[in-house]
């Protein structure tokens, strides 16, 4: 057992904190809260030429050989920064989904684009009841003329408006399970896109498909076996979704920490008051507990074991410390944590958006459940 | 990172339990029980020399005190074994104290004392508490003076659990009363059967033992000094380090059975493991489970890479002390007013464990350091906040 970072993985994470330090400061995430492209596209060609987005791409497709562990490393601090834009739709989701299910000609064709940046992907799954199972996958795909016609609504689709493809679940048949996953190039007749308006200002869609014509070889996996590998690609996306949670919990630290250390009431500073003192002991805990279940399931998923159990675990534990976390920190901070201008407010709302991500506790629970009765 | 054991500690582990599961006796199993998991029964040493004998008490000693040269992840994994097989786990001796004579003990002291604990041979009671001094052990009152090459001690300890069945009391004593707080602390190992020492049972509300220990004139040989004089609050505290690295394992076997309960138990037509509340709470109690696994070890990854845990220990001896509340909680609801059947009695389920458990695990929150304390070392050691 190690619980050590490699020299090599203490590097990137350095490096990547000194970029977003630079780039993404909070300044900036309000900006492209605001902006309709929600995102820095100079910032993204930069990522891409230092090679973030080849991380979970193979070297025969021009990526740097997939490496889930280092990933979240590099999640970590996108979380720590509360990195806008397309970044975990297109490397995460998106290239999950492909290494999963894509065939050689359509892993030829995309996961290159993905790896230098050029090309922008969203996966689009819930619908109107909201619910992450199969049944809940309305949008339906009936098969013309060697096509497939798409006719149905997406609903909470991560950075659709400036997504290439849009990778959606569509059922193919009345039998409830039978999904199949669509590649959908964003520009085709009949996808209107409409940015939703959030919470934390992240770009949420609504992505309408009135009849989509989606040739045939744009199947990615096999027709009616698509839950499955979605099912995969979400357990994944979770862990990474953890990842950048607790970079995120971390930063909330460094904001929380100093400033009950430096804070003076009754002639002391609030963290000498032991009931302050108790509760930044509880986030600590809640941080630390996060970070290794997280380091754990992204351990697991790189080493090729099973990793099912441990993300479902890590999703349910990050989503509700993650935002206890937060909490805690709100409440020992006092009244300037609640304005704007502080910092915290972004890493509140976000912890919320994560935590409803990729399934909530009790989401994971029950899976966690499944595994036991 | 790297989350597995290696293959060589996976080896060890399956002879581990393998011997566990041949050794084990009714009588075992009911003595541990009785003590409290507690080392110093008839039936406990019996089982533990054996045991011992393959050096798996303190496999991450080195050889010549008795131990296997292995890592502390071994040594941590096989406690956890150990626990979940209900046989004795605490072992004041190999696994606080000993660590403690291996850090700061003189060479004389190492020789006399590490390959007797290593092999089970004897046990000793941990002597810290006083009426007057629970968390604040700057509070000590009992007085060590030392008369040529004796130290004369007198005073009173209460709490001190296993005196009744342990040889050797692990003493903590003030031999320089006018020294500022903490600066006047020594540790040492006095025989409990020394004339002058009297041991009077306090009973607790799970039904096992503890003590009173008074002390009058009693004579505790010069040698057994820990390390320097005057410098055992240094010493006690790192050894609380390492009582507080907690195995939870003995309460996860309880969750085993809640699991295999909700499974079995059929209400309103359908097991209770299908009611939605029920799964949402016993996987609550899993993910806790991974979660201290992952504190847990980590303590022993900070020994292997040659440091004491700190605050660390802190964490994980809250954590599981907390999510061992809750898992006996969450029992006494699932079963319902069955969980409140002892022992034998008519109706009676789980062997009438539940609300044994439910009385024990009061405890743990407040013993080797309560919550509150642990809670302050986090805030103080591990992110330094200030402490005025
Ligand atoms: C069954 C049992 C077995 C034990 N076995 C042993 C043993 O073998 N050897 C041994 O030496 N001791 C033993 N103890 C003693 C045990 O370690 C103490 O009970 C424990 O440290 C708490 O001390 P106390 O009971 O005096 O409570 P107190 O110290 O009086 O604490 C009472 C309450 O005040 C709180 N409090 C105290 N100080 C602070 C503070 N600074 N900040 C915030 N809150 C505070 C505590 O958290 C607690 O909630 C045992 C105790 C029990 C009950």
């Amino acid at each position: 057992m190690n619980y050590d970072f490699t020299s090599e993985q203490n590097i990137l994470k350095e490096s990547a904190h000194k970029l977003l330090a630079k780039e993404c400061t909070g300044q900036h995430v309000r900006e492209m809260a605001e902006d309709e492209q929600g995102f820095s596209l100079e910032l993204w060609e930069q990522m891409a030429e230092l090679g973030w987005m080849s991380l979970l791409i193979p070297e025969k497709y021009e990526g740097s050989g997939v490496n889930f562990f280092d990933l979240s490393i590099f999640l970590s601090e996108m979380g720590y920064h509360c990195l806008p834009g397309p970044f975990f739709s297109t490397v995460v989701s998106g290239g999950l989904a492909l290494l999963e299910a894509g065939s050689d000609a359509q892993k030829g064709k995309i996961l290159p684009d993905i790896s230098n940046g050029r090309c922008k992907i969203s996966l689009a799954w819930m619908e109107e009841e909201g619910r992450y199972s199969p049944e809940g996958i309305k949008l339906g795909a009936r098969k013309k003329n060697g096509h497939f016609i798409l006719s149905g609504k997406k609903l909470f689709v991560p950075d659709a408006h400036v997504s290439d493809i849009i990778i959606c679940a569509a059922r193919t048949s009345d039998d409830l399970k039978s999904i199949t996953l669509f590649l959908a190039e964003t520009k085709a007749k009949g996808i209107r896109i409409q940015l939703l308006d959030t919470m934390a200002g992240d770009k949420q869609c609504e992505v309408l498909f009135d009849h989509v014509e989606i040739p045939e070889e744009n199947i990615l996996g096999e027709l009616d076996r698509g839950w499955p590998i979605l099912k995969k690609v979400l357990l994944k996306s979770a862990v990474a979704k953890c990842a950048e949670m607790s970079g995120g919990a971390e930063k909330v630290m460094d904001l929380v920490i100093p400033y009950v250390k430096g804070r003076k009431q009754f002639g002391r500073p609030i963290g000498a008051f032991q009931s302050v003192q108790h509760q930044c002991a509880n986030m600590l805990t809640y941080i630390e507990t996060m970070k290794y279940l997280m380091y754990q399931a992204a351990w697991r998923i790189d080493k090729g074991f099973s990793f099912e159990k441990e993300a479902s675990i890590c999703k349910a534990w990050a989503s509700d410390s993650y935002r206890k976390l937060v909490a805690l920190g709100h409440q020992v901070i006092g009244g300037v944590g609640f304005m704007e201008e502080y910092d915290l407010q972004l890493y509140f709302k976000r912890a919320k958006a994560a935590e409803q991500l990729f399934g909530d506790a009790d989401f994971h629970r029950e899976w966690v459940a499944r595994g036991m009765f | 990172m790297d989350f597995h054991f290696s293959n060589e500690d996976k080896k060890t582990l399956k002879e581990v339990r393998s011997f566990i599961k041949a050794e084990t006796t009714p009588e075992l199993i009911a003595e541990t029980h009785k003590l409290g998991h507690i080392y110093g029964g008839k039936e406990g040493r019996r089982f533990i020399r054996k045991f011992a004998s393959n050096g798996w008490l303190t496999p991450n000693w080195p050889e010549e005190y008795g131990g296997l040269g292995r890592s502390a992840v071994l040594n941590a994994a096989i406690r956890e074994e150990m626990a979940y097989a209900s046989v004795p786990v605490v072992f004041v001796a190999a696994h606080m104290a000993g660590p403690v004579i291996m850090h700061f003990g003189s060479d004389e002291m190492k020789k006399e004392w590490l390959l007797q604990i290593a092999r089970g041979e004897i046990e000793f009671s941990l002597g810290y508490t006083e009426p007057q001094a629970g968390s604040d052990l700057s509070a000590l009152d009992i007085r060590a003076v030392l008369k040529g090459d004796r130290f004369i001690v007198s005073g009173q300890k209460s709490f001190n659990t296993a005196s009744h069945v342990a040889d050797y009391h692990w003493l903590a004593a003030l031999t320089d009363p006018d020294a500022k707080r903490y600066h006047g602390m020594s540790l040492m190992i006095a025989d409990l059967k020394s004339p002058g020492i009297d041991i009077r049972p306090m009973t607790t509300m799970a039904g096992w033992q503890t003590n009173e220990v008074f002390y009058n004139d009693v004579e505790v040989p010069g040698k057994n000094l820990v390390g320097e004089i005057n410098h055992g609050f240094f010493y006690l505290m790192s050894a609380l380090d390492y009582e507080r690295m907690y195995p939870l394992a003995a309460y996860e076997k309880v969750f085993d059975m809640i699991v295999k309960y909700a499974k079995e138990t059929i209400t309103g037509g359908q097991p209770v493991s299908k009611n939605p509340i029920v799964r949402q709470k016993l996987a609550q109690i899993k993910i806790q489970l991974e979660a201290n696994r992952l504190l847990y070890y980590r303590l022993a990854h900070m020994v292997d890479h040659g440091q004491i845990p700190n605050y660390q220990a802190s964490m994980q001896k809250l954590f599981a002390t907390e999510t061992a509340q809750l898992i006996t909680n969450t029992g006494m609801e699932i079963l319902g007013p069955y969980s409140q059947m002892k022992e034998g009695s008519k109706h009676a389920v789980l062997s009438g464990q539940m609300e044994n458990y439910y009385r024990t695990s009061v405890v743990e929150t407040i013993y080797a350091g309560t919550s509150e304390i642990q809670r302050n070392i986090i805030a103080l050691r591990g992110l330094k906040l200030p402490s005025k």
